[in-house]
């Protein structure tokens, strides 16, 4: 049986894959819906409101943002994993990512809510 | 994953090589002895954490919408100065780098198209310079 950190290993790269792909997918339907094919390439103050206030695309934006936290978090972790921390300081650094990703996830849910319900 | 150090291998995802010395992060851009995919890693680590950093400053600006028409309206017409879109190119090939990049370390982490890895690299390369060229000419068009 493969030891506790090397399965842990396995799934954050397979989580790592998993979200890069789907971000190919969320990404470029963002950049392009947001900055390609808007007239002057960013939507003014109105126009997201307008566009934010369909509930496909707040849904999607909100699965993005998701997404992308996890992603980012999950990348960064690795990357300070592998300046050589020990144990107790890769468990920090865990605990860190994973709140900075909550909290950048429920900035974005408040953001959303925020923006829908404005008249 | 291409190594970075080939005796050492990646804490995060055993199995993978790629770790460092403890913090010797400017190894990274040592120039002696380092294969094409070796660069590939190091691109793929330095871009995202630029992403990373992007990411963060997306949010925060953002926040501006809260302020009403005037604050983010303003921040529009400024991102609309030559600088700010060449800024946004930079942006966009860090992504197309990435994200490219992440695919085919994904492919090849996975067992697939291994053998061809650097052709591989060489298509998605080309690929990534036509995506960038044509993202460059819809920034500054509009």
């Amino acid at each position: 049986m493969e030891p506790r950190n090397q399965r842990r290993g396995g799934l954050g790269w397979f989580g790592q894959a998993v979200s890069g792909v789907l971000l190919l997918i969320l990404l470029g339907l963002h950049m392009i819906a947001h900055h390609f094919v808007v007239e002057g390439g960013l939507r003014t103050y109105q126009d997201v409101l307008n566009y934010i206030r369909q509930p496909l695309v707040a849904t999607v934006e909100l699965i993005f943002l998701v997404v992308v936290s996890f992603h980012a978090m999950l990348g960064l972790r690795a990357v300070l994993f592998d300046l050589g921390l020990n144990t107790v300081q890769e468990k920090w650094v865990t605990r860190g990512v994973t709140i900075l990703g909550m909290v950048m996830v429920a900035y974005g849910i408040w953001l959303t809510i925020t923006l829908v319900s404005q008249v | 994953m291409p190594p970075v150090d080939s005796t050492s291998e990646s804490k995060a995802y055993p199995g993978q090589s790629g770790r460092l010395p403890r913090r010797q992060v400017w190894r990274w851009f040592a120039f002696a002895k380092r294969s094409l995919g070796t660069w590939g890693f190091v691109l793929n680590r330095v871009a995202g954490l630029g992403l990373v950093v992007y990411l963060m400053l997306h949010l925060v600006v953002l926040s501006l919408l809260t302020r009403g028409p005037d604050g983010y309206n303003a921040f529009v017409a400024l991102a609309h100065n030559p600088i700010f879109l060449l800024l946004d190119v930079v942006l966009i090939a860090g992504i197309i780098g990435h994200g490219l990049n992440g695919l085919r370390v994904a492919l090849i982490g996975s067992g697939i198209l291994v053998r061809w890895q650097h052709q591989m690299l060489i298509v998605l390369g080309v690929l990534g310079v036509v995506l960038l060229a044509i993202a460059a000419f819809l920034v500054f068009r509009i």
